[in-house]
């Protein structure tokens, strides 16, 4: 299904639209502006029905734990005030104002006013759901005409949100187009991409090298890749509770988001301390695992399996013959300091790393960092969090909030807005 | 492997009789593998088991089953790979493959087995047959036991011709149902009957094709439809086998007591092959675990769980106790009514959770890799 300019087509007229779309995409730069009162208005008006139930059945169809609570939080999020705070944190305080310069030196005065980048081509990973609308709707807050490669993987919430937005504010309708152009069809993806100013892609390492094959050089690149993340301690502030906290994000986040932790780093160079510490903590993490286990028994059964050729395969290993094996949880202690991604599904690795060390590891995933969870004793935590921020992370949460939302908070270390504007200088 | 001759020697492949020499050939399969291969006896001796505590039935539970996802991250052997003479890969439903090893007398074993079981559904004949083969045309670069057996198959009578649907194109295999289309158009008045060998969902894909097209054929009496292979990629669209039967009755003209189905598994080379009441009853030559999903203790017949598949008839690697990623149900035998009284097995789907979606770096290409 494609959508373009508020109306929607079959797969089969893919090529047909592509003929003509730099012909309309020409003239809506022309002719039309996108005000940002019509987002925000759009916005609210989703985020409304959202709140009442109407898009309830969607989100029950998609069958994920905590909907509700996602829910509430997408509401949250929704909120006039949340963008507007967004904008402004992203913008600065008069993002919308145009501004004359006054120079020191009897420079030229000029005027400074901000524009979208253009055309915007999102190529969406369906890996969160929503996240296609979620990236689209940033495109259109900055102003930008969109295009918008769903993923393969969408299940119909993206393009029931994206005709909700058209449908309270049908003037932005020409600033949106939707297609669901299989990752395959290479010749589509270049044509989309031969019209754009900038090309924003989501997704895996994979993913994000493919689109810098086929990405012409005058448009610019904006990456989402994955991300790693991980927890370090240094002492406690409140051990058992912090330790608890620890083991429900593992738990709960499954180990699959790019906030979740993968290794547990101690501050220490012996690995005595490594192990010591995985004896107090896995009853804490299978404690976790049973409040948590999945509903389904396929789920159940994957897991119970995975954890018992964990096991089978630490025979093998001398290294690994000191792992911590539950029913639905592993804690795998390892000599090196190295960041690498866990077994996932309630299997995390658990490393030794002294604080001066943190930028020369850690650098080496340089690009792949995202977030530390950092447990250590009060008067440490601004001196770690330092060293954390040298070695290239990008956020630093308590253990139990890596995966949590901050209202106004960067995106993997940048302000996407940012990016989707440019700057105009005008000579008066 | 002096008890693994007797068992493979018995003459009725569903009798009722053989515990005693299966554990015994167990054991001497089980004391073999922990002498020959050094992860398997990492395993025992790391789950703390001995060969020598193989003494009943009730033993072989406690016997450590391996996982078919272990198979696919390493390669166990218990005679040197080149000692082999078929190496088979599982067809890798998702992902990376299991590789398995058959020396000759692990062979000669499966013949027998193969014998002998299919005389279950008469699928032996002098009478020469056309094959429609659903899977993989033979190329060196295809090792899937799916494409050995199903070639293989079409030995069971002498094959006039054999017309592939996946076929090797360009470094590729692709799937070609116009070609089996024409095929079939063409033996529809043949003397002799049509044989479809291979994957359900195809055949099923094929017959749905027809069906739209409004093409309905009566072919030759005695044609037959053997499936094998499982859903593979196509799980989703699995059918209801009623479905699947009225369908073939409706566009080829085939009675569902000429469909007959098999199941097998690479690192479980035993061929389960459908009763007249499309049942899989567990032959001479496996035996049947299911266990709990959670604690992977053993379940008692009737409740639903995993499968863990025991037989001794490879000596190249240690497959005697392993677990497949199924989800089934062990079924009391007599319930059938088809006459034989082995408990039957009813695979209710593939483990796994639904629709895993991450952003965590690499763990999409390792879960792709891994999927079980």
């Amino acid at each position: 299904m494609i959508i373009a300019k508020g109306t929607i087509y079959d797969t089969k007229q893919q090529d047909d639209i592509l003929e003509h779309i730099e012909d309309e995409i020409i003239k809506t730069l022309s002719e039309k502006s996108l005000h940002i009162e019509t987002v925000l208005s759009a916005i609210e008006t989703l985020c409304k029905k959202l709140q009442d139930g109407d898009f309830d059945d969607i989100i029950q169809s998609l069958s994920i734990d905590n909907a509700d609570m996602y829910k509430h939080q997408a509401i949250k999020m929704l909120s006039r005030e949340n963008i507007l705070f967004k904008l402004k944190t992203e913008l600065g305080e008069n993002f919308l104002k145009e501004y004359e310069t006054e120079p020191p030196r009897n420079f030229t005065k000029i005027r400074i006013k901000t524009r979208p980048l253009g055309v915007l081509l999102h190529i969406a990973a369906g890996n969160i759901d929503g996240l296609p609308a979620f990236s689209l709707a940033e495109g259109l807050l900055t102003g930008n005409i969109n295009i918008l490669k769903l993923p393969s993987a969408d299940n119909g919430l993206s393009v029931r949100i994206v005709a909700e937005l058209i449908n309270a504010e049908p003037s932005l309708a020409d600033f949106i187009y939707v297609f669901d152009t299989p990752s395959t069809d290479i010749a589509a993806i270049s044509k989309m991409a031969n019209i754009s100013d900038g090309i924003i892609v989501w997704g895996s390492e994979a993913a994000v090298s493919a689109v810098r094959n086929l990405a012409p050089v005058n448009a610019k690149l904006i990456e989402w890749g994955h991300k790693l993340s991980f927890a370090y301690i240094s002492g406690y502030e409140d051990k058992e509770n912090e330790l608890n906290l620890l083991a429900e994000h593992i738990i709960t986040t499954k180990g699959l988001l790019c906030s979740s932790c993968q290794v547990i780093y101690i501050d220490t160079d012996n690995f005595e301390e490594v192990t010591a510490f995985c004896r107090e903590f896995f009853p804490v993490l299978e404690k976790s695992a049973k409040k948590h286990l999945p509903s389904d028994i396929g789920s159940r059964a994957e897991m119970s399996l995975r954890r018992y050729a964990d096991k089978l395969e630490s025979f093998f290993h001398e290294n690994k013959k000191d792992m911590f094996n539950g029913e639905f949880c592993s804690l795998v202690p390892k000599t090196d300091s190295e960041l690498e991604l866990s077994d996932m599904f309630g299997s995390v690795l658990v490393k030794p790393l002294p604080g001066s060390d943190i930028v020369k590891i850690l650098r080496k995933k340089r690009g792949f960092l995202q977030t530390a969870g950092l447990i250590c004793e009060a008067k440490k935590r601004k001196e770690l969090s330092e060293m954390l921020s040298r070695c290239g992370i990008v956020r630093i949460t308590r253990a139990g909030d890596m995966s949590s939302a901050f209202s106004g908070e960067a995106h993997d270390g940048e302000y996407p807005l940012r990016r989707y504007i440019r700057v105009v200088n005008e000579q008066i | 492997m002096k008890f693994r001759r007797i068992l493979f020697s018995t003459k009725n492949a569903y009798s009722q009789n053989t515990d005693k020499i299966f554990v015994k050939a167990m054991k001497e399969n089980c004391e073999y593998q922990y002498r020959h291969c050094v992860e398997y006896r990492k395993i025992l001796d790391g789950m703390k088991f001995s060969p020598n505590d193989i003494k009943s039935m009730k033993d072989l539970e406690k016997l450590p089953f391996i996982p078919t996802l272990l198979f696919k991250k390493h390669k166990l052997y218990s005679v040197p790979p080149s000692r082999t003479v078929i190496r088979a890969t599982s067809s890798g439903t998702k992902g990376i493959k299991s590789e398995i090893g058959f020396c000759i007398s692990d062979l000669y074993a499966g013949l027998k087995m193969v014998l002998r079981v299919s005389k279950l559904r008469g699928l032996f004949s002098p009478v020469p047959c056309h094959y429609i083969v659903f899977g993989y045309k033979p190329h060196r670069s295809n090792k899937t036991a799916v494409t050995k057996t199903a070639l293989g198959a079409t030995l069971f009578t002498p094959a006039l011709s054999r017309t592939f649907a996946l076929t090797y194109q360009n470094g590729k295999y692709s799937l070609n149902l116009e070609n089996i289309l024409q095929a079939v158009i063409k033996y529809r008045n043949s003397r002799f009957p049509v044989r479809f060998m291979g994957f359900p969902s195809y055949t099923y894909f094929l017959m749905k094709m027809m069906d739209e097209r409004d093409i309905h054929v009566k072919l030759p009496e005695n044609s037959k439809i053997l499936l094998g292979g499982g859903w593979k990629q196509f799980y989703t669209e699995q059918v209801d086998k009623d479905i699947f039967y009225g369908l073939a009755k409706k566009v080829l003209g085939i009675d569902d007591s000429n469909i007959i189905e098999f199941f097998g598994a690479v690192e479980h080379p035993v061929l389960y092959c459908d009763c007249k009441n499309h049942h899989f009853h567990v032959p001479v030559y496996s035996r049947v675990l299911i266990r709990d999903a959670d604690t992977l203790e053993v379940l008692e017949n009737e409740k639903e769980g995993l499968v863990n598949l025991m037989t001794p008839m490879l000596k190249a690697c240690p497959v005697l106790s392993v677990m497949t990623d199924d989800l089934a149900i062990l079924h009391d035998g007599k319930k059938c009514g088809c006459g034989i009284e082995s408990p039957y097995l009813e695979i209710i789907g593939r483990i796994g959770m639904k629709d895993i979606k991450t952003c965590a770096a690499g763990a999409a290409e390792l879960l792709r890799e891994m999927k079980i």
